[in-house]
Formats: C-alpha cells, sequence, structure tokens
C-alpha cells in the first residue's frame, strides 16, 4: 500500500562514516565519532543508548534537519551531502516523516489541519489535502476527532495525530525521537502497537528509546555510546 | 510564485483571527495614522477649494497700493486724490485708478437702520458677485458722480428685512441719500474673513466729494487693461509715486497673484506638515507592527520549527510570516481609509460648507492610493526583517525552544 515506486533498490539509508562536531566557541563536543549502518526498506530499528550518546544527533542527520562535520549519507539513493537548503527541505517534504517526543502539534490548529499540513507545502489542493489527511487520522485510529484541537486530545491521541502527519506524504522512512517519553505505559503500550502494525504494512521505521519494552518490538537494535555504534543486532521479535 | 503564496492567504488569515484583540491592537496606530492622514487630505482638499473661492472675488486685473507699513513715519507717506490722478496720467496700461476708501456710517433706509461699511468702486470689471435685483455701477455714474449704490446681500437683509426688490428706493446716510441701483446675490464661495469693500458701493466719484474731501489716503486702487504687464505696471507706479514724493515715501503694492501665493506658501506649509505627520505615524505604526511580528515569531519558534523538519521552506516560512504583516497592514489601513474618509467627508459637508457653500469632492482613489501605500511601505519596511528571522530560523535550535 505504500513505498510505491523508488528511485533505487538497496538500502534505503545508508550512512558511512559520519562525524559530527558541535563547536560551542573554541569548545569542540564530538557528538558523533564514525557511524556507520545501513538500513534496508520495511525494517524496523530501535537506536538505544545512554543519555548524551548521540542519538538524537544521529536522528537529526538521518532526518536531514542537519549536516554531518564528514562522512556520506544516502537517502533512498540520493547522496543528502550534496543538496543545498531547499532540496533537503524538498527531502523532508517527501522521503521523511518525524515524530517528536513533545508532539509538536500547531495548538490552534484542529487535528485534520495538523495532518494536512505537510500536504499543504507539497502544494496540494485543499480538498485532496482533507481527504488525505481524514483517511490518515483514520488509519491512526482517530477518524473521529478530526475537528478537535490538540488541548482537546490526550497525549496518546496527539502523538497518534502527529504519527499521521508525519505518514501523510507517504514517507520512505518514519522517524521517531523518544515517541513515548511523555506517555504513561498504557498508552506507550498502544503507541507501541500501532508503530508494529504500520511496520507490517510496510512503513520503514527508525526509533530512539531508552525503554526495552519500548524497543522490544524492533526487529533490530542499534546501540550507541559516545558517539560510536557499539552494537547493532537483529533478532527476533519477542 | 503566486500558486505557492496563495494558500498562505488562508494560513495568514487563520492565525491572525485566533489573536483577534491582539491583531486589532497591533494595527490601531495604523489605523489612527492612515485616518488622520487622509482625514487631513480631503479637509485639505476642501479649505483650498474655499480659498480659491475667495481668490475668485479678487479681480486678475487691480491691484492694490498701499504706503510700506516698514518705514520710519507711515503718515508722511500719505497722498491724495490728485496724485492718484498724476499716476493714472503718467503710467501707462491704467484703466482706472482711485481711492481705497471705507468708512463705516449709521446707514437707513425706512424705518430699518444699520451700521454698515461704505467703500468706493468703479464700473470697470472687477469680478462681482451676480445680482438678484438691479445693475452695477455704470460709466455715467462715475462720471457724473452720481448719488447711487450698490448693496451687498448682508446689507440687503438687514436694511430690507421683507426681502422686496429695493431697486428706486433710497438710503440715507448722515444727509446724503443714495438711490439703490442694485443687489448683491449671497456670496457663493469663500471662507476666509477677507473682505475687500464695505456692504455699500458707490461711484469713487460720489465718495471722494461725499466722504473724502481733503484727507490723507492710505490706499487706491488701480485696474490695468493688460494683464500681462501688471508686475510692470506695479513698479512704475511705485516708482512714480516715490519720485512724486521727492524719494522720502517707500510704497507696496498687493495682487491677486502675491495673495495667491502666499496662500500657497502657507498651503505648502500645511502639505509639510501633514506628511511629516503621516510620516512619523507611519514609522511609529510601523514598528508597532514589527515589534508584534517579532513577538510572534519568538512566541512561535517552535511552531516554526516544525514546520522546518516537516518539510516547508525557508521561502515558504517568510511567505507565510510576510503575508500576515501585510494581511495586517491592509486591514489597519483598509479601516483607517474608512474612518479617515468618514471624518473628513463630514467635517466637509457640516462645517466647510456650511461656510463657503463649496462642496468639494472625495479623493477616493486618492485616499485609497495613500492607504494602500501605507500598506506596502509599512509591510516592506517592518515586515521584512521579522518575516526573514523566522525563515533563517535553525529547525534543530527551533525546535528545542521552550
Ligand atoms: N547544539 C549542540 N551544541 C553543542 N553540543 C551539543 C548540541 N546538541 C548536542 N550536543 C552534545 O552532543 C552530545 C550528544 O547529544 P544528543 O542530544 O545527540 O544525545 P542523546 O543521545 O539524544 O541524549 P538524550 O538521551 O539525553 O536525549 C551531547 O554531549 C550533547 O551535549
Ligand atoms: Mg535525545
Amino acid at each position: 500500500m505504500n513505498n510505491g515506486a523508488r528511485a533505487v533498490d538497496g538500502p534505503v539509508i545508508a550512512m558511512r562514516d559520519i562525524v559530527k562536531t558541535y563547536k560551542t566557541g573554541t569548545l569542540e563536543v564530538p557528538a558523533l565519532r564514525g557511524v556507520s549502518f545501513d538500513l534496508a526498506r520495511g525494517e524496523y530499528v530501535a537506536i538505544m543508548g545512554p543519555s548524551g550518546s548521540g542519538k538524537s544527533t544521529l536522528m537529526n542527520l538521518i532526518g536531514c534537519l542537519d549536516r554531518p562535520t564528514s562522512g556520506t549519507y544516502h537517502l533512498d539513493g540520493i547522496d543528502v551531502g550534496t543538496l543545498g537548503d531547499d532540496a533537503l527541505a524538498a527531502i523532508r517534504l517527501k522521503k521523511l516523516g518525524f515524530v517528536f517526543q513533545g508532539f509538536n502539534l500547531l495548538a490552534r490548529t484542529n487535528a485534520l489541519k495538523n495532518v494536512a499540513l505537510p500536504l499543504f507545502y507539497a502544494g496540494v489542493g485543499v480538498r485532496e489535502r482533507d481527504r488525505r489527511a481524514a483517511a490518515m487520522l483514520g488509519e491512526v485510529g482517530l477518524g473521529d476527532r478530526a475537528t478537535h484541537k490538540p488541548s482537546e486530545l490526550s497525549g496518546g491521541q496527539q502523538q497518534r495525530v502527529a504519527i499521521a502527519r508525519a505518514l501523510v506524504n507517504d514517507p520512505a522512512v518514519l522517524l521517531a525521537d523518544e515517541p513515548t517519553g511523555n506517555l504513561d505505559s498504557q498508552t506507550s503500550e498502544e503507541l507501541m502497537a500501532l508503530f508494529l502494525q504500520l511496520n507490517r504494512s510496510g512503513r520503514t521505521i527508525i526509533m530512539v528509546t531508552h525503554d526495552p519494552e519500548t524497543a522490544r518490538n524492533a526487529e533490530r537494535v542499534i546501540r550507541v555510546r559516545d558517539g560510536l555504534v557499539v552494537a547493532d543486532e537483529s533478532k527476533m521479535r519477542i | 510564485m503566486l500558486r505557492q503564496v496563495g494558500p498562505f492567504v488562508g494560513e495568514a488569515f487563520g492565525v491572525l483571527a485566533d489573536n483577534r484583540t491582539r491583531s486589532f491592537l497591533t494595527i490601531l496606530g495604523l489605523i489612527i495614522g492612515v485616518a488622520a492622514v487622509i482625514a487631513i487630505q480631503i479637509l485639505g482638499k476642501g479649505m483650498a477649494g474655499a480659498v480659491t473661492g475667495v481668490l475668485g472675488s479678487l479681480n486678475d486685473r487691480s491691484f492694490y497700493l498701499f504706503p510700506n507699513q516698514q518705514q520710519a513715519d507711515f503718515t508722511k507717506a500719505s497722498f491724495t486724490v490728485a496724485d492718484i490722478d498724476k499716476v493714472h496720467a503718467a503710467v501707462p496700461n491704467i484703466v482706472v485708478a482711485f481711492p481705497a476708501g471705507y468708512v463705516a456710517r449709521v446707514v437707513t433706509a425706512g424705518h430699518e437702520h444699520a451700521r454698515l461699511g461704505i467703500s468706493d468702486a468703479s464700473d470697470v470689471a472687477f469680478a462681482r458677485v451676480p445680482l438678484i435685483f438691479g445693475r452695477n455701477l455704470s460709466h455715467d455714474d462715475v462720471a457724473s458722480a452720481a448719488h447711487v449704490c450698490v448693496i451687498t446681500n448682508v446689507a440687503f437683509k438687514r436694511l430690507f428685512p421683507a426681502g422686496n426688490d429695493p431697486v428706486g428706493s433710497s438710503l440715507r446716510i448722515g444727509e446724503r441719500r443714495y438711490v439703490v441701483i442694485g443687489v448683491e446675490g449671497p456670496p457663493t464661495q469663500g471662507i476666509l474673513p477677507i473682505k475687500f469693500g464695505g456692504d455699500i458701493s458707490i461711484p469713487y466719484t460720489t465718495y471722494e466729494h461725499d466722504f473724502l474731501r481733503s484727507r490723507p489716503l492710505f490706499a487706491a486702487q488701480f485696474i490695468v487693461a493688460d494683464v500681462s504687464q501688471i508686475a510692470q505696471t506695479e513698479a512704475a507706479v511705485k516708482a512714480y509715486l516715490r519720485t512724486l514724493k521727492a524719494g522720502r515715501s517707500e510704497y507696496q503694492t498687493f495682487d491677486r497673484k502675491t495673495f495667491s501665493s502666499s496662500i500657497d506658501g502657507i498651503f505648502a506649509a500645511l502639505t509639510l506638515v501633514v506628511t511629516l505627520i503621516g510620516a512619523v505615524s507611519l514609522v511609529v505604526a510601523g514598528i508597532g507592527i514589527m515589534n508584534i511580528m517579532l513577538v510572534s515569531v519568538t512566541e512561535r519558534t517552535r511552531e516554526i520549527g516544525v514546520r522546518k523538519a516537516i518539510g516547508a521552506t525557508s521561502f515558504q516560512v517568510l511567505a507565510q510570516f510576510f503575508i500576515e504583516a501585510l494581511l495586517l497592514s491592509l486591514v489597519g489601513c483598509g479601516i483607517g481609509l474608512v474612518i479617515g474618509v468618514g471624518v473628513g467627508w463630514l467635517v466637509d459637508r457640516f462645517a466647510l460648507v456650511a461656510i463657503s457653500g463649496v462642496v468639494p469632492s472625495l479623493p477616493w482613489l486618492q485616499s485609497i492610493a495613500i492607504a494602500v501605500g501605507f500598506a506596502t511601505i509599512v509591510t516592506l519596511v517592518f515586515g521584512t526583517y521579522p518575516a526573514y528571522r523566522a525563515a533563517r530560523l535553525d529547525p534543530i535550535e527551533a525546535l528545542r525552544y521552550e
């Protein structure tokens, strides 16, 4: 149903020797010190590691929100490092979907319009936007909450809206940085079920988490420590 | 690009509508500024019309002569009817020259009496108010120093309150009687309290005999044949009279052109002041809008981060904030336009028209141009920077912003 025709077969994400060094004044903070991995289409990966190990930094790079200090990154066959800002914005719009810990919905805007926002930037007409956004809300189980504002939704529901928003442009990869970090365990459970369901229907998912419970559904875990990948293990789903 | 920008208008409208109170307060300065400038523009037009009305009653072909007020002994610069006749004889291009006299007397007509101004006039074309009864002074009236008069509408109302045609009846001033030969209609234009002549005009020859006798003169009026030579004629008259006074007295002349250029000067100054006020209010209103837009950008930093993370380009973010500023400005200037035109129209209608009788046309196009111009300038100057700030935000930092 998704992940339609892609430019290239092969890994959807290919990172080679990615280094990211933050400069604060004269101080240089090495956040990533040479990270390499491939990600195949349809995978469900959890990135784990202690606080400050560089997980969010890695996610920002994968999400094309930031550029590495060195190293190459191919997304869906495209060498992202060669792209300008507007081309990166287009990549974020079409090929990536972001889910944040803090939901980050537009507060004054109802669920439907929040989900439709990426379609707006993609230049889709208003009718088509609403139609597709409504369908997406249905897919995350919120078909009946379209006109609710974020303040009228529970945390779990808000995160579902955010997931619908991330998926509405049918991206190659869904990125989630601690998506359950602000949710209670019951709601996290429900959200994990949703991620699993999305993965089973073909979505590629990368999720950052501290919590082994949350990582349970992932078929692969990449462990990061001090800016390096220290373990990359595939496993059977429990 | 237009297709890209189009949908942002709806977005921006939604955002502004969600913050109605703040949006309104933001544009209040703009509303007041635009309203003031447009109202003053309209009033200025009305005033200019009224003043042109007054000037219409001053003749192109005439000028006044006075002793120069700055000289040490002003009274020594007086002249006589004989002096005027000498000037007339010596300087070419003069049709008539006669004293500009004015006296106030009690005037009686039947049982009515009133204190009115009496002045002298000639039969030659000084621009006149149209008559409602009778005729103007004729050459014969002047030549024979006839005891006749033309009265203004003011004198007519006071002396003949019944409103009947008074032509043929006589007025008594002191021991003398003057037959009314004409009555002026009400003045159609003019608001400035400048009045040339009294309420009762009699031939200048009659005036010289009845009121002037050997009294010294301080003013004379001249009518020229060739208007294009009026400046030279004025110079020649001044020069001749100074020579006549052995160089001890200085004179000045005053014609419609000098009068209207001094009025023009006043209006130029007024326009400058209005322009300055407009510029100041534009800057103040613009700073208000810039301030609010900057606050809005800061407040919505996270939102901007989200939009960028989702895939909005910098241009799309710029467009969003720029269009919000533009909408604010347009709405503010639109409201200002309506208020300004409304106030200007009311004052014109009920104050100026009542005094001057002139109904000025509303400068609609000009007002709209001013309003739209304001909006565009304010947005360009003060909306661009906040929009640029928003567009330049780094998405990661924006997302981290609390
Ligand atoms: N903008 C920045 N400027 C300077 N240093 C930074 C910046 N962002 C991150 N860092 C540093 O880079 C390192 C990695 O940070 P990162 O946010 O990627 O960690 P993380 O694994 O996501 O941690 P957490 O689990 O607490 O979210 C840290 O030492 C952090 O202090
Ligand atoms: Mg993190």
